[in-house]
């Protein structure tokens, strides 16, 4: 098989002093869509925020298509508490640089910018791009019809699923070679969770590789082709979709069958 | 009162408005944007007088002021971002970061009047009228410099707007203000936009310096007091757009215009201070203001 298009080799990060989880091991082939699915709270999300640069990584490695993205070693000791670090060490990952590279993270609940209209926050969202070829605008709005009509609302008028939407069509508009989901469907009306799903699934047909976070399994099932189960911080299990059981299946070998 | 002291009153306080509303704007650019207060603004006041000062006095360079004013842009976009990146920005991740920028911003102010004095000496200087004569119909006067003084205000105030509403820079440093974590995910470049909105702000402030070294004698320390004005407007109309400083501004430009005529020069800063407390037990996010601040 080719290169992989993401591999992660024994990361941790965490919020300072707290590590939230710790070598983790994960690969994305090309064209493979992986799940990850794991209890609330376990630290999938900061994984993700990781992954995206958004939190400095403590040790291990982030490698994107061939190219390293956190600077190489451990995070280094803080031998003087009350020194300011900040002001003379760079952080060892950049965000901006990772979604320029086409890795796109979609947040959990993102809020976007409430005081944007869809309109302009899509118009910004061609950034990350830089001459790769992503969605236009025309696509992103025959995937979510919705928007066309909040073309020029205000976000924070916006339903939890249209605001998702637009971070999806945001996202999709970067360019994306790899797409992050976290938790899209979270909290969404039983009819706008259909539309969005349909949506991701559209996009998976594409050929585009994602990453999704999804409580719901059969919804992980028809995206994915690996999933990864992540619990208290480690990947405690990797299975194909075909060997999937169901959500109980899956509660049971997280927490053994007594939940 | 007969008509042409209030005339006179008004005018004094709309002109008033219009430096308070340049000076304001920057100062609120920056507090909803990265969330600080930039205490060297009152030195950017100054800084932008004697650096025009020095381009179009004729005993300096004696370039025509239009030019001066230009230039002097420059030159204060190029100080503000240079001082974000010496000031704010390697304290930009730490949680106490709001009053950590107390101190180094009012460093820097210190150190900014101190090189103007070093630099241009503690005699007092005024930048060349912008025009002389005046409009005079019956008893009321308005002045050539002061109507341009107006315009010029206008023009920056709605160019700024419009720069942040339609330009895609401009909605960049809204997206940035507005949440920082989303707008690195979509690959813009934050610190960038930081350092353009701190260049922004002080490009607003020095030409405010520039209109006040026209009108009054300037002196290192003539921003202090046009700072403490800013503070109270932004306070005192909040931040909820980009429009409510403006407001603000003018509403305590004619206050103050009528306290000096009616309570005298020495009480008129308490009359200010008094209103902007009241308005703020009422309504503590200030008279336009909501309770997030966003651009
Ligand atoms: N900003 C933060 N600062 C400190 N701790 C946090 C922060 N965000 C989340 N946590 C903690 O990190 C842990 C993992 O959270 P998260 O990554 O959101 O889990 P998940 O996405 O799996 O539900 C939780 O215990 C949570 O309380
Ligand atoms: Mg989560």
């Amino acid at each position: 098989m080719s290169d992989p298009i993401l591999s992660v080799r024994g990361l941790s990060s965490g919020y300072d002093p707290i590590k939230i989880f710790r070598n983790v091991d994960l690969t994305v082939a090309k064209g493979e869509s992986i799940g990850i699915f794991g209890p609330n709270g376990h630290g999938k999300t900061t994984f993700l925020k990781t992954l995206s640069g958004l939190i400095d990584p403590w040790s291990g490695e982030i490698i994107f298509d061939g190219q390293r993205l956190n600077r190489p070693g451990e995070r280094g000791s803080r031998k003087w508490r009350n020194f300011n670090y900040d002001a003379v060490t760079r952080r060892r990952m950049d965000p901006k640089q990772v979604a320029r590279a086409g890795l796109i993270h979609v947040q959990q609940g993102n809020l976007l910018f409430p005081e944007l209209t869809v309109a302009e926050t899509l118009s910004i969202s061609t950034t990350a791009a830089r001459g790769r070829k992503g969605w236009s605008l025309a696509e992103v709005q025959s995937l979510f019809p919705r928007l066309v009509e909040r073309n020029d609302h205000k976000i924070r008028f916006l339903s939890g699923g249209e605001r998702q939407m637009v971070s999806v069509a945001a996202g999709l508009m970067s360019a994306p070679r790899l797409l992050i989901l976290d938790e899209p469907t979270l909290g969404l009306s039983p009819k706008i969770r259909a539309e969005l799903c349909a949506a991701i699934l559209t996009v998976k047909e594409t050929g585009l590789p994602i990453i999704l976070i999804d409580q719901d399994v059969a919804f992980l099932e028809q995206i994915i082709d690996t999933l990864y189960l992540f619990d208290h911080g480690r990947i405690s299990g990797r299975m194909s979709r075909e060997e999937m059981p169901d959500h109980d299946g899956l509660m049971a070998i997280l927490f053994g069958d007594q939940h | 009162m007969d008509p042409v002291t209030l005339f006179s009153i008004i005018k004094g306080g709309i002109v008033l408005g219009a430096l308070y509303a340049l000076m304001a704007t920057g100062l609120s650019l920056v507090w909803t944007t990265l969330g600080i207060f930039n205490f060297a603004h009152g030195a950017f006041i100054a800084l932008g007088a004697y650096v025009a000062w020095q381009f179009s006095a004729t005993d300096a360079f004696g370039w025509p002021l239009a030019l001066g004013i230009i230039a002097t842009s420059l030159v204060m976009f190029a100080i503000g971002a240079f001082l974000h990146l010496t000031l704010v920005k390697p304290f930009e991740r730490r949680s106490d970061v709001v009053l950590i920028t107390v101190i180094t911003t009012l460093a820097g102010s210190a150190i900014l009047e101190n090189v103007l004095l070093v630099i241009w000496g503690p005699r007092s200087k005024q930048i060349p009228k912008m025009a002389e004569g005046e409009l005079a119909v019956g008893g009321f006067h308005l002045a050539l410099s002061e109507i341009i003084l107006l315009v010029l205000v206008l023009a920056i105030l709605v160019g700024v707007g419009a720069f942040l509403r339609y330009s895609r820079p401009g909605r960049a440093m809204r997206a940035v203000s507005q949440n920082r974590e989303a707008a690195q995910l979509l690959g813009l470049n934050v610190p960038m936009y930081f350092a353009l909105v701190l260049g922004l702000s002080a490009v607003t402030a020095g030409l405010a310096g520039v209109f006040i070294g026209t009108i009054r004698f300037m002196n290192p320390a003539m921003g202090s007091e046009p700072l403490m004005k800013a503070l109270i407007v932004v306070i005192f109309g909040g931040v909820a757009r980009f429009s409510s400083p403006i407001y603000a501004a003018f509403i305590i430009g004619l206050l103050e215009a009528f306290s000096i005529y009616f309570v005298g020069l020495y009480w008129a800063p308490a009359v200010l201070f008094f209103t902007m407390i009241v308005v703020l037990l009422i309504k503590p996010e200030g008279l336009f203001g909501k309770y997030q601040r966003t651009l």
